[in-house]
């Protein structure tokens, strides 16, 4: 089967006056239907700017976006943006970490969904608000008849997002991107819309990319995980093998500097020493490779690629090797 | 030591809010309701709590950046509820705070060399030159190098800003520190890192923190008891083992069950509480216990009777008419 969507040696670059950034450094996955991916990184990991480049959301004329991106077959990059209009909003939708700057305070709820799906349906506008209120319904809004008479700003931070994810979902998206959906969000209620988010699959066919910094949203929440690292995929997984064996000395940091909820309570969590590299002084080897404990000299003339068939990681460390070197950094 | 460093004593904060220019049209808010506890030397208490639960106004009202409604403020032996001017300047010698935004808490116009001293400074600890070595050694002691002194604050990341609000806060040696949310800004690495040092200096130097997180992992990490809060109540209080492995309070088992595990394995065997809806408007309070409408053992008593916080056998209070796996009778 052909996956919904391919993504083959992305590099997003910001052109600057010290020359080309690359913020994205060749990025590959593809994505099947239904399925959810989870991509994890830090602050400038570049996920965002991957998922923003799909739509050609990235809107900074100094961004130079190379590769390939292929919905359904279709090649996004340079695509018509008369395509890339329908299809934003349609077949693919997007929601992003703060529902309050993703609606307009100036309409209701129901009339901001309704015109969105007036945009990509034929539906006539007493339809399209009946729409509306049904997909209120469907995202779990109590008395949605209410709810899409106000405004977003009379709705709590979790019915927003629900909002958000019902105007998302207005058209039946084949793709939804969620960018960091439950980050503003207090944990029990990140705990319904993850399961909102579960429940899309089932109920709308579609699936997600669902972008975090938290590992514990991913590993419950996505069928298979990316880890990003300055601008590249370092690891990739199914869930449970990526969590059961991580392969890449990045993902051991983020796994060991996580405070645990239960077990024993280690007396010092485990650090990553020092930052991530600036984009324009990323080292010429490996990224990781400042911080990393078991450098090598391989690591250091140019990164490692991603090898492996179903568990990838962009990493020298030899499968026999690895069990050691993973409980030094853990149990350190 | 029998006397506890610092003793709230039925603190309350409310502000009146509200639409309109009538007396009529405003309404009264509890951010704080009704909250007593204690913090020993030395130990670390962890405040938990949703937005909007009033932790973060508490930790406030604790360290006199705003004026309490009733109730009493005791720091060693001192009631510092209605201190003014030199006295309470004299008090946050021993009473510092760590604030959640680092990018908002340090003035961008000043070094990192007078940000840090500046505490000495306004309190007259030393001479120039004293000063300047103290300095140093803060600015070591929370992990910077000295050539981080002349630099500005937007020179550094977020958890190297978050550094120097840290060594501003040790400069006058203080007996508590009251944090809000320190880390909860910072990526998970960084926030590591963070949370490492905050154990290695109370370790070292013995100081009391008053721990104010929404993550629960993070406070199981720093806090030898914890307290949560639920729309300005205090309703879970205990050492933070005891009650991270069993809540008491129906309100703290489904908080700890919302938070998501980074263990697929384990978080398929978890039993997850999702609660209904959201917490309620402390403008608008629910009658009886505060967390009826979202409880799934609620009873008509709730729906009337606001629940006391009550110490139970095992040593933890809780205030719930029903709470979760203890013996009534205990």
């Amino acid at each position: 089967m052909n996956p919904l969507l391919e993504i083959v040696d992305l590099a997003v670059s910001f052109r600057t006056s010290n020359g080309l950034i690359r913020a994205v450094d060749g990025v590959s996955f593809s994505i099947a239907e239904r399925e959810i991916l989870g991509i994890v990184g830090e602050s400038g990991s570049g996920k965002s700017l991957t998922v923003l480049a799909i739509l050609d959301l990235i809107g900074d004329p100094n961004a130079v976006v190379t590769g390939s991106i292929r919905f359904r077959g279709i090649e996004l990059i340079g695509q018509k943006p008369e395509t890339l209009r329908r299809l934003r909003g349609g077949a693919i939708a997007m929601i992003f970490q703060d529902p309050m700057t993703a609606l307009t305070p100036v309409f209701t709820i129901g009339a901001q969904i309704s015109e969105q799906i007036r945009i990509h349906t034929d539906l006539s506008r007493h339809a399209a608000q009946a729409r509306a209120v049904e997909l209120l319904d469907a995202v779990g809004l109590p008395d949605p008849h209410r709810a899409a008479a106000r405004y977003p700003q009379e709705l709590s931070g979790g019915q927003r997002q629900r909002a958000v994810i019902a105007m998302a979902l207005s058209c039946n998206p084949a793709l939804l991107l969620a960018d960091e959906p439950t980050t503003a969000l207090d944990v029990t209620v990140q705990a319904q819309i993850l399961e909102l988010i579960r429940k899309l699959r089932d109920d709308f066919n579609s699936a997600v990319i669902l972008i975090t910094h938290n590992l514990g949203v991913v590993a419950e929440t996505a069928d298979r995980v990316a880890v990003m690292y300055s601008g590249r995929i370092v690891e990739t997984a199914d869930t449970g093998a990526l969590f059961a064996d991580p392969h890449h000395p990045y993902t051991w940091g983020l796994l060991g500097s996580m405070p645990a909820l239960d077990g024993i309570r280690r007396p010092r969590l485990t650090t990553i020493p020092g930052l991530p590299p600036a984009l324009d002084r990323r080292p010429q080897g490996c990224a990781f490779s400042p911080r990393c404990g078991f450098v090598r000299p391989e690591c250091l003339p140019a990164p490692p690629c991603l090898t492996g068939t179903m568990h990838q990681a962009a990493c020298v460390i030899a499968d026999h090797e690895r069990a050691a070197a993973r409980n030094q950094v853990l149990a350190a | 030591m029998s006397t506890p460093l610092l003793t709230i004593d039925r603190l309350s904060k409310t502000y009146t809010t509200g639409s309109g220019l009538t007396r009529a049209g405003k309404s009264l808010i509890r951010a704080v309701d009704d909250v007593s506890f204690t913090i020993a030397d030395g130990e670390t208490l962890g405040l938990v709590g949703e937005s909007g639960c009033g932790k973060s106004t508490l930790g406030r009202c604790v360290t006199r950046l705003l004026d309490v409604s009733s109730g009493r403020i005791t720091l060693a032996g001192t009631d510092i509820t209605r201190q003014r001017g030199a006295a309470l300047r004299a008090t946050r010698a021993d009473l510092q705070m760590i604030f959640q935004d680092p990018y908002a808490s340090l003035n961008p116009r000043r070094r990192v060399r007078d940000i840090v001293a500046e505490p000495l400074i306004v309190h007259r600890r030393g001479n120039r030159a004293t000063v300047s070595d103290s300095v140093r050694r803060l600015i070591a002691d929370v992990g910077l190098r000295p050539e981080h002194l002349d630099r500005f604050p937007h020179e550094f990341s977020g958890g190297q800003r978050q550094r120097v609000g840290i060594a501003r806060a040790l400069a006058l040696a203080p007996r508590l520190i009251v944090a809000d949310e320190p880390v909860s800004a910072l990526d998970v690495s960084v926030q590591a890192q963070i949370i490492n040092l905050l154990t290695d200096l109370k370790r070292d130097r013995g100081i009391a923190m008053l721990f104010i997180a929404h993550d629960l992992g993070v406070v199981r990490q720093i806090a030898d008891r914890v307290a949560v809060m639920y729309l300005g109540h205090i309703v879970e209080i205990g050492a933070t083992e005891q009650i991270l492995a069993a809540a008491a309070h129906p309100y703290t088992e489904a908080l700890i069950s919302a938070v998501p595990v980074a263990d697929p394995a384990r978080a398929k065997q978890r039993h997850r509480i999702v609660l209904a809806g959201d917490p309620p408007s402390p403008a608008n309070p629910p009658s009886g216990c505060p967390f009826h409408p979202r409880c799934r053992y609620a009873t008509d008593i709730c729906k009337t009777a606001m629940p006391a916080l009550r110490e139970m056998a095992d040593g933890r209070s809780v205030a719930c008419h029903h709470p979760v796996g203890i013996d009534q009778a205990a």
